[in-house]
């Protein structure tokens, strides 16, 4: 076992320079990749973990015992090549699990690389390169520089040596060790990750043709490959026109998979089942990705848990009855919940006392739903609602709406107002389906001047405010407006659309919901219904 | 929070030296000038000088320089040297302050991040190493992430909140990183994150940097055991897609390298469902902590530096209001807060002949060296300072004396400052802010309204209730405040007593009464209501069946208290003899400097242009447009003739005889002096002016549309430009 002691990395790679050179026929900057000191790199991989039978193999995953048989068959036994495989399926269906474990069952020597930690094609590249460090011949005789695999072509010259060698010394050290250690074989193996990613990196004009061809390309027998992809096969044909890797599906799981994986190392298995009971239909018709569901029923099953003192005691029948009716109120509003975030204090305030919690709570939720909760000055209120106006409002009402005069107790007015809102019903309704409009900035500015004089003139009448509150010429149209247009495109409520070329000026579309527009004319008292037009 | 460059822009090419200093620094507020500015030649001189006009009051080039020069000079000297002392205090006090306010935050951010640190499984090094994902037990890889709302649309006063975190966790065992949102742009894309990343922990730079790397550097035996803090500060200013990828490729790591995230959120803890895509969403574990408002470290900052004696530097009543409605209408950041601070003190370090007595007064045995500083003033000063308008409307009895004027002015400002604390006190309790108090307590009105007082001193009657409800509408607080006296509960009433006592410690005869009350309150409890509190609930059934039958005459005798600390001691400032001294007044000079109004500046600059460019016709009528006016200023001009949609044609015809008039007439004189002009050739002129005329024409209109003044014609009405107008 003395071939074991070569874990990967671990004494530092530091060393890496310290290395060998290729023969003398490479170029230069061919030579980084072979420049490692680390002998028995992909052999070490999978020493770290210990192999495992084929029965532990498909308890661990429940569900995907159809899917790792026929992985397995098409892997074939030892020493048989293989043609690639491409892996596919929904998010979070036990792809790369399954295949990571098989691989642990079969215990031979493979390289991974996840096009998500690898975010473009040169580190993909290194990556693939240097997992496949070579046992080194010559040591000392001179290293190159850190230079680095850049091209495609560079990489498959790099990667055609390097997996050349590897297979070399897989051959040689099952000769040296003859028949009982032999098991591992001497093919080795590309697993791709995440190839969907693929398709966004350079519009996939070279980097998906060039790793779906590797095989064709590198025509090496003693190299398998297998793509993982959560797109299916479709997305990749146009792009190759060689031979297609053979699909294997991944089926989204089915409620006896899901409980059979959410019931894996519980504790209590007995009360765990009892909430699965409860919990995962209705979960499962919203969604069947493991991921979301064990974020989603991991505070409801703390919830559950409350009233039980105990966590280990048998349930009887009353008390799941109970349970459930606790957990009931929480659970609607937990499957529309998408992401809640719980303030920090509050879980303290958990740990003191589950009758204080509650009080908080209760003021926590009043308070978001009447009041605006961060501050904003006033004139960025303004600015905000009359973007808000801006986008609900056809922008040939704007005439109608605003007079200079400003004042909107006229009359006379009103009326004129009234037989245009009939004429323009049509157009409301049509404007509503279409969404938020954009707008430039010099209607943005108007409606803007035109809310802010009804708003001081309204000040003025009712004298509500306090005395110093009422100034005239707080609402000049200032650099500090088109600051705080800035500002409230910085936080998403406004956002710029493409200027429009005739135009040669900026759009602007506004983002927030009514809810939010409402909540903000209401902390400053601002009319807001009677400037928008609905049905 | 953020040190505001200094405020005074002092730029020695500015030529217009005919208007007065303040406008020329106004004009620089400006984003930018449509038009060049001839220089004078003159004045070239005097402009390069600019600085010391500015200070000193005397014009700069002294004729013959004479002992008065030296001792303005001296006194200039003095007044820098005070402004720079109180500046400084002032600073270090803001600093000192917010600091304290977020140290609080900070704490529990640490105390989440090391609990959260001890929930991600760490693995041995060779685990870690290992190039492909975790199998066993990881469903969902979930990065713990906290969602600091700021509670500030604005995000300027959080950068440096967001750094000083930084520093924070670094010193407390985290490494600490701080990605801006600029680096979570579209443009640079997740790399130059991940760069970043690992330049701010140490790594050494490469080209390609990938987590693997950072797994690498992290299984160093010196980097192990410590939690990886990636701190961004403003996530709704991130890009949403390189935001995603970034955390989808963090979270694959998350079981091997202890990744925990604090983001700025600077809207609702909502943002980030508008923001991500919630295959994104979940593999974050959010936590929301919350800074504190605006409002309250607003509040803080006013006690720290306008209350507290920390700094002798006062602002008038119309200043404060300009600051609050500032705050609360335009700007509510502390940054904008403390330029606009900033620039009252070097306004009134610069502007008031006697500022420099400010940092005489800070010391607290500075009678001496005040007396003896006032003694050896010249003689215009002194005459100064006694025709000061405080002084002469509201002379105090045998007090000519300088010094003690502002010994005593330190005096009633110290009680003032007392009382108002002692008001915001209850102001707390029924969230009144303390900007809003601080303004109406400065208010000079306020002396002439003592007997507002009377009223409320007599016993709480329902038709009182509804006199103190109009009093509310005016919008007077004081009142609110001393109702809400009569209201409150027993126990709070002993906090707010026992708060009060550390506020009156210098009144010497109000604190004896507070202790008095206090004691009163205190003798059925034996002393433990604010400290212990199991005996605390022990108690109160008691304490408050005992309370029920003395509570409404203690209550009335702590408003009555107050009522007294009002009407005695509550004198503005700016009723006090001397205060011009240390107290700054001009709030149109603030204004100017904070209100920039580009547009409105841009058009008056076009309108009056000829001022400007120093043309030759300068001496002709104002409204009198001329060709050698700027084409763009005649266009401009032009235009205001028009409605809102002009006619191109017209516009065109209009400009092309007025830059033409001038140059005909002349010629004529020249046809009439040469006998024989060709017409060949006149023609051929014509032609070339026409297309001049048009190319100048084009030019103009151009500039009046990049300035944003006129839009280009639609593909509607050809034929028509459309005018834009604002703010005049």
């Amino acid at each position: 076992m003395a071939k074991e002691e070569g874990i990967l990395l671990s004494p530092g790679r530091k060393t890496r320079s310290s290395s060998f050179s290729l023969s003398s026929s490479l170029p230069q900057n061919h030579r980084t990749f072979f420049s490692h000191t680390h002998l028995e790199l992909l052999h070490g991989h999978c020493h770290s973990e210990e192999s495992i039978s084929l029965d532990t193999l498909t308890s661990s995953l429940p569900g995907r015992k159809p899917q790792i048989h026929e992985i397995l068959r098409l892997i074939g036994p030892l020493n048989s090549p293989m043609l690639p495989l491409l892996l596919y399926g929904g998010p979070s269906t036990g792809k790369t699990i399954s295949v990571l474990q098989t691989f642990r069952y079969l215990n031979r020597p493979f390289v991974y690389a996840g096009c998500r930690t690898c975010y473009c094609p040169r580190i993909l590249f290194n990556s693939v390169l240097r997992q496949l460090l070579i046992r080194e011949k010559n040591a000392g005789k001179g290293s190159s520089g850190a230079r680095r695999c850049e091209k495609p072509s560079e990489f498959i010259d790099l990667l055609r040596i390097s997996l050349i060698q590897v297979v070399n010394a897989l051959r040689e050290r099952n000769l040296k060790l003859g028949s009982e250690e032999s098991d591992r074989g001497n093919m080795i193996y590309l697993i791709f990750d995440n190839v969907e990613l693929l398709r966004l990196w350079d519009k996939s004009s070279t980097i998906v043709p060039l790793l779906l061809r590797l095989s064709e390309i590198l025509k090496i027998p003693e190299l398998g490959i297998i793509y993982i992809s959560s797109s299916s096969p479709d997305a990749y044909y146009l792009c190759t026109g060689s031979i297609e890797p053979i699909p294997v599906y991944f089926p989204d799981y089915s409620l006896e998979d899901l409980h059979g994986i959410f019931m894996r190392n519980q504790s209590n298995p007995n009360l765990y089942s009892s909430f699965l009971s409860v919990v995962l239909k209705p979960f499962y018709r919203v969604t069947r990705r493991v991921d979301e569901l064990s974020v989603a029923f991991h505070p409801l099953f703390e919830k559950y848990c409350d009233p039980l003192s105990d966590q280990c005691l048998v349930l009887d029948e009353a008390m799941k009855r109970r349970l459930f009716d606790n957990l009931q109120p929480h659970l609607a509003s937990s499957l529309n919940d998408v992401f809640w975030v719980p303030s920090w204090a509050s879980h303290q305030l958990k740990q003191e006392g589950e009758h204080r919690q509650k009080r908080f709570w209760k003021s926590i939720r009043k308070e978001a739903s009447n009041e605006l909760d961060f501050h904003m000055s006033m004139s960025v209120k303004y600015l905000l609602l009359s973007a808000f106006i801006a986008a609900r409002n056809p922008a040939t009402l704007d005439a109608s709406l605003f007079d200079s005069s400003g004042g909107s107790n006229n009359p006379k007015r009103k009326r004129n107002l009234q037989t245009s809102l009939d004429k323009k019903d049509n157009m409301a309704e049509e404007i509503l389906l279409k969404g938020p409009g954009s707008f430039p900035l010099e209607r943005l500015l108007a409606i803007f001047q035109c809310i802010t004089s009804v708003a001081e003139s309204m000040v003025e009448d009712d004298h509500f405010e306090n005395d110093f509150a009422i100034e005239n010429e707080n609402f000049q149209l200032t650099s500090d407006v088109l600051l705080q247009l800035s500002a409230l495109c910085n936080a998403n409520f406004l956002c710029k659309s493409g200027s429009c070329p005739l135009e040669g000026s900026t759009r602007y579309r506004c983002t927030i919901d009514e809810e939010m527009a409402v909540k903000v004319a209401r902390s400053i008292n601002f009319p807001l219904s009677s400037y928008l037009y609905r049905r | 929070m953020v040190r505001s460059p200094p405020p005074i822009r002092d730029s020695p090419s500015s030529p217009i030296a005919a208007v007065d200093a303040s406008e020329v620094s106004d004009n620089n507020l400006q984003p930018f000038f449509v038009l060049h500015k001839a220089r004078r030649k003159s004045e070239r001189k005097s402009s390069a000088s600019g600085r010391t006009k500015r200070n000193v009051d005397m014009p700069p080039s002294f004729p013959n320089p004479s002992v008065q020069g030296e001792n303005e000079a001296i006194y200039e000297r003095l007044r820098l040297e005070a402004f720079d002392l109180t500046w400084s205090k002032i600073d270090s006090a803001v600093k000192e302050v917010l600091m304290e306010i977020n140290m609080a935050l900070f704490e529990e951010i640490l105390q989440w991040v090391f609990e959260s640190f001890s929930t991600i499984k760490s693995m041995s090094p060779s685990e870690i190493m290992m190039p492909y994902p975790v199998a066993t037990g990881a469903t969902c890889k979930r990065i713990p992430t906290a969602m600091v709302l700021t509670k500030n649309i604005e995000f300027v006063d959080d950068l440096l909140t967001f750094q000083d975190l930084k520093g924070y966790m670094q010193s407390n065992g985290c490494h600490a990183t701080y990605l801006s949102a600029l680096d979570l742009s579209i443009k640079h894309g997740i790399g130059i994150c991940l760069k970043s990343l690992c330049r701010q922990l140490g790594l050494e730079d490469s080209d390609a940097v990938d987590v693997p790397l950072i797994a690498s550097w992290y299984c160093e035996p010196e980097n192990y055991h410590k939690p990886i803090v990636v701190i961004i500060d403003g996530m709704e200013r991130c890009n949403g897609a390189v935001l995603a990828d970034f955390i989808k490729l963090l979270s694959e790591w998350v079981m091997k390298i202890p990744i925990i995230f604090i983001m700025g959120v600077t809207t609702t803890s909502d943002a980030p469902r508008k923001l991500l895509p919630s295959t994104v969403l979940h593999n974050l574990q959010p936590f929301m902590f919350t800074m504190e408002s605006p409002r309250r470290r607003m509040d803080s900052l006013i006690e720290a530096v306008l209350l507290r004696s920390c700094s002798r530097f006062f602002i008038g009543h119309k200043v404060a209001v300009f600051l609050r409605n500032h705050f609360i209408k335009h700007d509510g950041t502390i940054t904008s807060f403390l330029k606009v601070l900033k620039i009252a003190c070097v306004k009134h370090f610069t502007g008031e002949p006697l500022s420099f007595f400010c940092s005489d007064m800070l010391p607290e045995d500075c009678e001496a060296f005040l007396s003896a500083k006032s003694e050896s003033l010249t003689e215009d000063l002194q005459s100064y300072a006694f025709d000061l308008q405080s002084c002469q409307s509201e002379k105090p009895a045998g007090s000519n004396n300088l010094a003690q004027g502002l010994l005593e002015l330190k005096r009633l400002q110290n009680s003032w400052t007392a009382v108002v604390l002692c008001l915001f006190e209850v102001g707390k309790l029924s969230k009144i802010q303390l900007l809003d108090i601080f303004c109406e307590a400065i208010d000079p009105s306020l002396c002439n309204e003592r007997d507002v007082g009377q009223q409320l001193l007599s016993p709480l009657t329902p038709s009182h209730k509804v006199d103190a409800k109009t009093f509310s509408v005016k919008g007077s607080l004081i009142p609110q405040v001393i109702q809400k006296v009569r209201e409150l509960p027993s126990e709070s009433l002993c906090h707010l007593l026992s708060q009060w006592s550390l506020h009156v410690e210098e009144m010497i005869e109000i604190g004896e009464q507070v202790r008095d009350l206090h004691s009163k309150i205190n003798l059925p409890q034996n002393g433990h209501i604010s400290t212990g509190k199991p005996v605390d609930s022990i108690d109160r059934p008691l304490a408050s069946s005992v309370m029920g039958e003395s509570t409404p005459s203690l209550n009335d005798e702590v408003a009555i208290l107050l009522v007294c600390m009002v009407r005695n001691f509550l004198v503005p400032i700016e009723s006090v003899p001397f205060h011009e001294i240390v107290c700054f007044k001009d709030v149109a000079a603030l204004k100017s400097f904070l209100i920039g109004d580009p547009r409105g500046v841009m058009q008056d600059d076009l309108l009056k242009s000829d001022g400007y460019l120093q043309s030759t016709s300068c001496g002709r009528r104002e409204s009198d447009l001329s060709s050698s006016t700027h084409d763009t200023a005649i266009l401009y001009n032009l235009a205001q003739e028009h409605d809102d949609l002009i006619n191109l044609h017209d516009w065109y015809q209009s400009f092309k005889i007025k830059i033409l008039i001038p140059r005909t007439k002349s010629k004529r004189k020249t046809q009439h002096l040469r006998s024989s002009p060709a017409s060949k050739k006149g023609k051929f002129t014509s032609l070339e002016n026409e297309a001049t005329t048009q190319a100048r024409f084009c030019r103009a209109v151009t500039e009046l549309q990049i300035t944003g003044l006129v839009r280009m014609p639609s593909k509607r009405r050809p034929d028509f430009l459309q005018r834009i107008s604002f703010g005049l």
